[in-house]
């Protein structure tokens, strides 16, 4: 319906001469034009023929023509019909009651073609504009059903990836309030195979569905990471790697994560860029405060990634305050900042530690006031408690092996020339690795391997004599005998046996080699505690550093070293 | 002096082309049938029938290019809406007579 395209117009009038003058000059503007003698003929022809535009005798038998408009408007409900009264410029009085009755113009008689021309194409334009402006407002209204749909499932699956873990045990209190249906901001927390508690409180950049999506991936790595064992370390740095692949550039997640041990009453924390925590002392009421030391998730290459935590005391009834920049960065109605100020108030000012956490939630929310908050806000409180009261750990076996393989032995024996030219390390790192633990031993096991494994072939297959390395020149004279016995050597072996059973809470891993070698008196020297004797001592006392215990066996040719482990 | 605006009456006629002539017939049928309600309105002294009448003969003598015939069709309302009909049979008399006028006007025009 373009304004100069042909329309529908009814003409209303009781005065016959007057409608065919009328409808003669609508006509030749190229519409098409109904007419009606009264005001029931003009509602009967509108209901029928569906007008563009109304021509309305104010003065008509029957139903007047403001009876008659009132009529339409509410028939025509949120279609936009408009009705030009007509009328004298004599009866201007009448003009106002005309518009009131929901006329949208008049037009005095005798008719002017070019006025009424101007009026009928600038309604048609308006007409069209309604149209488009209806048109599009339906749109809207569809899309924000099908979004408000889309988003409602959505935040289903969301609830479900990101859900509270152990958040409802009893020495945690947390506040999330998020500032749009989606949260920007995670809080996370769950329970160990060994019994102490993993939290993370994570801040995307942002808040809202953009915000949220990243915490999908870090709580799926969070909770299944958790749930099989591994140190707060590794799922960190996991976390960083995943954030770093896909968020965009300038987005990244502010994080602080903790590892709550209830047996060691200590705190293990791994912070960055969140703003300083509060650790409260229950002994003295004092105050640690808790820095953030590292970037952002999201933002370093694995390389630069930096897990190193600091550990903390956490004695009964101590607590920690986590919370996301929406305490201290929240405004009120002059734009002020809450700030770090108000927040070592309430804490200084407070008499009875157990109302601290609804003190700040108070606090806060009496300052931002009618304003309410422009940022997602998250607080929670960690209070230190005996194990029993936070219960045992319920082990979900779903989520597949809590520590890798937990019970299992191996034998691995090297013969000739391959004892000669392998190096065993690897492949036997590679299969102890396998527990995630050990993994994280990996250094020390290499260590302790190395040590063995050289053991067994230099002295016990080699038979060459460790006081020779006590200083420098004996060190080289100990190494052409081994380059010589190595060339002499037909026949020899060197055994491993591996075997590693699960215990509460951690591993036992067992590693006896034996070799083919005549042995050595051990008995005087494992009394004497082997005492680093200079360069030699078969690097026994290193060993023992590592280990719970290292025990000979035989007639010296086999040792057996016990290594346990808690995944604390 | 005319009784009609001659060069408002040829614009009309341009406007109406071929329907000119069925325009002024129905214009004049149309005023005699309510110039006959108009007289028996007044007889009986009907205030708004009065006014609604010659509101509308007012109106379309004024699209019919007859300014005077018109007005005096307005003397008729405005008495009959000012609630006085002292003077309404005069009125009524001078428009009558205005009105045989226009219509042998416009006759002439016909032809």
């Amino acid at each position: 319906m373009d304004a100069g395209s042909s329309l529908k117009i009814l003409i209303a009038d009781d005065n016959k001469s007057d409608r065919m003058i009328l409808s003669a000059i609508v006509k030749k503007m190229g519409h098409e034009v109904c007419e009606a003698g009264d005001g029931l003929e003009a509602i009967a022809q509108f209901k029928q023929a569906l007008p563009d535009i109304i021509l309305l005798d104010v003065i008509m038998p029957n139903m007047d023509g403001q009876a008659a408009a009132l009529e339409i408007k509410s028939l025509a409900g949120e279609d936009m019909i408009p009705i030009i009264f007509l009328t004298s410029l004599q009866d201007a009085h009448d003009l106002a009651k005309c518009l009131d009755s929901g006329g949208d113009d008049f037009l005095t008689k005798p008719y002017n073609k070019i006025i009424l021309q101007a009026k009928i194409n600038a309604f048609s334009r308006m007409r069209k504009m309604h149209h488009t402006l209806q048109r599009q407002r339906d749109l809207i209204r569809e899309n924000n059903e099908y979004m408000v749909h889309e988003q409602e499932v959505a935040k289903a699956v969301y609830d479900n990836v990101t859900h509270a873990g152990c958040l409802h045990l009893p020495n945690l209190k947390y506040l999330l309030s998020p500032f749009s249906v989606f949260n920007g901001d995670v809080l996370l927390a769950a329970r160990k195979p060994s019994g102490s508690m993993h939290i993370l409180l994570g801040d995307f950049t942002g808040h809202g569905l953009p915000a949220a999506i990243g915490a999908m991936p870090l709580a799926e790595i969070f909770y299944g990471m958790t749930a099989k064992g591994f140190a707060m370390e590794d799922i960190l740095r996991e976390i960083n790697i995943k954030l770093k692949n896909i968020l965009p550039i300038g987005y990244f997640c502010c994080v602080c994560m903790v590892n709550l041990s209830f047996r060691k009453q200590e705190l293990e924390v791994w912070m960055g860029g969140l703003p300083d925590f509060y650790l409260y002392r229950y002994d003295d009421k004092s105050i640690d405060k808790v820095v953030s030391t590292h970037l952002p998730l999201g933002v370093l290459s694995s390389q630069a990634f930096d897990g190193n935590t600091q550990k903390y005391s956490f004695r009964r009834n101590d607590k920690l305050y986590m919370w996301s920049d929406g305490i201290v960065e929240s405004r009120n109605d002059h734009g002020d900042l809450f700030g770090e100020e108000r927040l070592q108030n309430i804490f200084d000012n407070n008499e009875d530690d157990a109302l601290l956490f609804d003190e700040i939630v108070k606090t806060v929310n009496e300052f931002t006031g009618e304003r309410g908050k422009d940022d997602d806000t998250t607080l929670l409180e960690v209070r230190m408690v005996e194990e029993a009261e936070v219960g045992e750990v319920s082990i979900d076996l779903s989520s597949g092996m809590v520590s890798g393989p937990m019970d299992w032995n191996m034998c691995y024996t090297l013969r000739g020339d391959t004892l000669k030219t392998f190096n065993p390390m690897p492949l036997m790192l590679s299969i102890l690795s396998d527990v995630p633990y050990l993994k994280g031993l990996s250094g020390q096991l290499y260590t302790l391997m190395a040590e063995l494994f050289s053991n067994a072939f230099e002295h016990g297959v080699l038979s060459l004599n460790s006081s020779l390395k006590q200083d420098a020149k004996g060190f080289s004279e100990y190494y052409s005998q081994r380059e010589a016995a190595i060339k002499e050597l037909k026949e020899g072996t060197v055994s491993f046996e591996f075997d590693h059973k699960p215990i509460p809470g951690g591993g036992r891993l067992m590693i006896m080699v034996s070799d083919s070698g005549n042995g050595f008196d051990y008995k005087r020297r494992q009394d004497k505690n082997f005492v680093n004797q200079g360069y030699s001592g078969r690097g026994i006392p290193l060993i023992l550093s590592i280990c719970d215990n290292l025990e000979y066996v035989g007639n010296g040719n086999q040792v057996r070293v016990d290594l346990s482990w808690t995944a604390d | 002096m005319s009784h009609l605006n001659l060069g408002q009456i040829n614009e009309l006629k341009d406007l109406m082309e071929d329907a000119f002539d069925d325009l002024i017939n129905t214009y004049v049928q149309d005023s005699d049938e309510k110039i006959v309600l108009l007289q028996s309105a007044i007889e009986n002294q009907d205030k708004n029938k009065i006014a609604e009448i010659s509101h509308s003969l007012k109106g379309s003598s004024a699209n019919i290019c007859a300014e005077f015939l018109s007005g005096l069709f307005k003397q008729v309302e405005d008495q009959a809406r000012a609630d006085n009909l002292t003077n309404i049979e005069q009125s009524f008399a001078l428009a009558q007579d205005e009105f045989q006028q226009v219509r042998s006007e416009l006759n002439k025009l016909n032809r």
